[in-house]
């Protein structure tokens, strides 16, 4: 199959790349750029763990052909606060103990920042927190941690939109 | 002495390794690869059972891009396994499941190497299938594995043709307590095979050097047990195989035996690469290592106050084709089919059988909710025909501290009656809501005992380095174990450095299973910062002429009268002497027992053992069958809280997988084929399925944990299914008993009911 040529940007970088017109932008961000925080399991968008993302919503980058990002921004967990500087929603996830095994932490924290900012200024209940990350599967917390970390980052907020911020 | 000031254990830290994890920067066992890796994948089978009469690769091996096809002629023909060694890497001259591995490929890329895996053709010729355990049990059934005799198995395993275990409890005279019982009652239940559910899929890769020394990176949960079976499987020394676990995405005792280190292996040896395998969502379900369907009878005999007089139960749990972890958990459902209850009188018998289905592991307190599910089941249905209330018949029966256990060991720091008084008045047992029903359970499980060492080492900045051979699976029991060694050596948790388990460098653990980490693992910890303060308090004593008794531990210091000495000095110091470094280990001796009331039982008495008891109330919706959780309650007795918050996490987490299993998941099977092979069909629980689980830590010290903790893991997912069959009876009058409790099952069983 003849590759194509694509720009995509990646966490606000400009990145050149050669792809298979078939391959995911899950594979392209793991395989081609290395950046392994999206994360692999089931490939058929049913456990989240590979969310990223795409104009700041939430979308499974499993299913999601890289050839149909070109002049998208993309924003993966990398671009999303470093160990350092924790973005606040991923402070709030490590304060709450929301984080055990984490593999499905990354698109988690994706999901509820998307969700956030959609919902802008207004707070949350605990059940539409619920049903905004019905579509990540977490085998580890029962999802009671994740919840309440969300609740309070999004309490915390006083007021103001977060926004994912490219580091 | 610092360790009585507790300021790091018991309390709610962040755990170590949360930041890393939660900026996607922490490396997993799937994301591991070496720079030119080739991606493996393997052929398995699909139909059940049948002849292997050839297999032809020469179209893969012709493939550009294919760098290896390998099958059974080109792996030494060498049996591997937990207890008994029944297993080959791939199928020799018998196809035994659908999925069952025939042959391997590794290839530039997985898109290559799968169609090298289409360009395979398979030769065999069916077999007559035997997919029901109670039809492989009976005398004339075709043998599985008509060689099982030559297998080598661990000796205290019985076997017999298609049973792969059997083991027996038994004291007292069962059948004149029958005899004289008021009532005796007889039921039969069924659980369902659920896979364990990690999110990340297991993984590995493989490379030789050229010496001949091979490295796996593996996310398994033994990392020691991947090497041994890994050794078995090359014919190499231990000590020539290198088990590397960057990061563990959840394990839950799936991931107990070798998931793929060893397809890995043998394709990096064939192709002289390095070699990455990971499973997909359908090898997961048709050929990972599920829990054991079963088929439980228990029959009961009683006072007429409900008092248990006797107990017979038998139980059979469905190994699949290779007997995986199912001995072993068919033995511990013994223990679990007494539940915490005073029963003078028992016979118990466990049966493992071999079946045409997936091979089965360990998954979380392997046979613990199944057995739970039957006992505290039946303990209701006894209840209702009496006229007692569920709580007070539970309350008549448990055991007290003394009692003795089913193996006849004295029973200490037994807490049962608390965990049920704890969680009725949580739940408000005693309040109805009309359309609601509130059900109540209670069980014991053991502290996994087995041995644990750690090294320690002061790094020159005052830190110290712990190197521990268990693995961190996402519990948190290895900053458990963190937080006791900060403890005792006076620095707070973010001085621990935790290494990445590796077999060339870290000392032997038994590992991450069993609810045992941070409780041995924190033993060792106590014993090696025991040997380091000793070592710093001998230096500084020497330095300042002092007395060592006079010395105390604190803020990264060692505290002579009114001066510190920071340890980030005196480790400097020491460099001169190859620094401070100190060993510590731990095994805890199990309590006596009576031999005689066992037999072949790997694990015929309980270290430790917890207590707890889990409430819930439930509506169901009469035109659906649809059970809805409104509330559950949790009382478990942890012996010491290292860090509440980390063990509220396992309780909530724990909760939801015993949802899953008592309502929607199975790995459903026709014909000895998987209906439901992928995420969408097999049903794991969402956010949306999961209630608030409200925690209640109750702490009767251990003797033998550190600062009296017990083991936490495993329990929390036993009672679920067990609590919410009571809590649908209590709303509908209706027990099921079978697992899962579908909305289809309910739904049956309500309109079967309201025709009688």
């Amino acid at each position: 199959m003849s590759r194509v040529r694509i720009t995509l940007s990646i966490n606000g970088e400009s990145h050149e790349l050669e792809i298979e017109p078939h391959w995911t932008l899950l594979h392209v961000l793991r395989d081609e750029i290395g950046l392994m925080g999206s994360k692999e399991n089931c490939l058929e968008a049913e456990c989240g763990v590979c969310t990223v993302l795409l104009d700041g919503k939430a979308v499974n980058s499993c299913i999601l052909l890289a050839a149909l990002c070109p002049g998208r921004e993309i924003v993966t967990i990398e671009g999303f606060g470093n160990p350092e500087h924790l973005h606040p929603l991923q402070h709030a996830f490590v304060a709450h103990g929301a984080v055990q095994c984490g593999y499905c932490i990354p698109g988690m924290i994706l999901t509820a920042q998307s969700f956030l900012d959609e919902i802008g200024d207004r707070r949350p209940s605990r059940e539409e927190i619920r049903e905004a990350i019905s579509g990540t599967l977490c085998r580890c917390t029962g999802y009671q941690k994740i919840v309440d970390a969300i609740a309070a980052h999004a309490a915390g907020r006083g007021g103001k939109r977060a926004q994912a911020h490219v580091c | 002495m610092c360790a009585n000031r507790m300021t790091v254990v018991g309390q709610r830290l962040e755990r170590l390794d949360g930041a890393v994890k939660a900026t996607g920067r922490f490396v997993y066992g799937a994301d591991f690869a070496l720079l030119g890796t080739l991606h493996g994948k393997v052929l398995r089978s699909t139909i059940p059972h049948g002849r292997l009469i050839r297999i032809d690769t020469t179209r893969a091996r012709a493939l550009r891009g294919v760098r290896a096809v390998i099958t059974s002629a080109d792996v030494p023909t060498t049996h591997y396994g937990n207890a008994i060694k029944d297993q080959t890497v791939f199928a020799t001259d018998t196809i035994r499941f659908v999925g069952h591995a025939l042959a391997a490929v590794a290839a530039d890329t997985i898109e290559i190497a799968e169609q090298a895996l289409q360009a395979i053709t398979v030769e065999a010729e069916p077999l007559p299938p035997l997919f029901d355990p109670e039809v492989a049990t009976a005398p004339d059934a075709p043998l599985l594995h008509p060689d099982w005799q030559s297998y080598v198995a661990l000796p205290v395993i019985a076997r017999e043709g298609n049973i792969a275990g059997r083991s027996r409890m038994h004291y007292g005279d069962v059948d004149a307590a029958f005899a004289r019982s008021y009532r005796v009652y007889e039921h039969r239940f069924t659980t369902a095979l659920q896979h364990a559910g990690y999110t990340e899929p297991r993984a590995a890769s493989a490379a030789w050097d050229s010496t001949g020394v091979l490295t796996v990176w593996s996310n398994g949960q033994l990392p020691f047990e991947v090497q041994t079976t890994l050794s078995d499987i090359l014919q190499l020394p231990t000590s020539r195989i290198r088990v590397v676990v960057p990061g563990v995405g959840g394990g839950f005792g799936g991931k107990l035996r070798i998931g793929v280190e060893h397809f890995a292996a043998l394709l990096a040896r064939a192709s002289g690469r390095p070699v990455k395998l990971i499973t997909t969502s359908e090898e997961e379900l048709i050929a990972a290592h599920p829990r054991q369907a079963s088929i439980i009878t228990l029959k009961t005999g009683v006072s007429n106050d409900g008092h248990i007089l006797a107990r017979e139960g038998n139980v059979l749990v469905d190994c699949g084709a290779y007997s995986g972890s199912g001995p072993g958990t068919g033995a511990v459902a013994l223990q679990c089919l007494v539940g915490p209850y005073r029963t003078p009188n028992l016979r118990l018998q466990s049966l493992a059988v071999y079946t045409n289905k997936v091979p089965s592991g360990s998954f979380r307190a392997p046979s613990g909710p199944m057995a739970n599910f039957a006992v505290e089941s039946q303990m209701d249905m006894i209840a209702r025909d009496l006229g007692i209330d569920p709580l007070e018949i539970r309350l008549r029966n448990v055991v007290q501290e003394g009692d003795l256990g089913p193996a006849g060991e004295v029973l200490t720091s037994v807490s049962v009656e608390e965990c049920l008084r704890r969680a009725a008045d949580r739940i408000g047992w005693h309040q109805h809501t009309p359309g609601r029903g509130k059900g109540i359970a209670c069980s014991w499980w053991m502290t996994t005992g087995g041995s644990s060492g750690v090294f320690i080492k002061l790094n020159s900045d005052g830190t110290v380095a712990l190197n521990s051979g268990a693995v961190e699976l996402g519990t948190g029991a290895l900053s458990g174990a963190a937080q006791i060694l900060a403890e005792e050596l006076g620095l707070g948790l973010e001085d621990v450095r935790i290494s990445t388990v590796d077999t060339q460098h870290v000392p032997y653990d038994y590992g991450a299973q069993g609810s045992r980490t941070a409780f041995s693992v924190g033993n060792a910890c106590r014993a090696a910062a025991a040997s380091m303060r000793k070592q710093l308090f001998d230096v500084v004593a020497a330095q300042h002429g002092v007395s060592a008794e006079d010395l105390v531990l604190r803020d990264k210091c060692v505290i002579v009268g009114n001066k510190s000495i920071p340890l980030a000095e005196i480790a400097r110091a020491q460099y001169t002497g190859g620094g401070l470094i100190a060993h510590g280990s731990a095994l805890i001796p199990p309590p006596a027992y009576d031999s005689a009331r066992v037999e072949n039982h790997p694990l015929p008495v309980w270290n430790t053992p917890s207590f707890h008891a889990h409430a819930a109330e439930v509506g169901v919706d009469p035109e659906t069958g649809e059970v809805t959780i409104y509330r559950y309650v949790v009382a478990q007795d942890v012996g010491f809280a290292i860090n509440p918050a980390s063990i509220e996490g396992q309780i909530e987490g724990g909760v939801s997988q015993g949802i899953g299993q008592a309502l929607s998941e199975e790995i459903v099977y026709r014909d000895g084929h998987v209906l439901n092979a992928n995420l969408t069909d097999y049903k794991m629980p969402t956010s949306l399925d999961v209630p608030e689980i409200e925690s209640i830590l109750v702490e009767y010290p251990s003797g033998a944990g550190p600062y009296g903790a017990k083991g936490v893991g495993e329990p929390p997912c036993i009672e679920p299914p067990a609590t919410i069959a009571n809590a649908i009876a209590a709303a509908t009058g209706l027990w099921i008993q079978s697992l899962p409790i579908t909305a289809e099952k309910v739904l049956l069983g309500m309109r079967h009911k309201g025709k009688q």
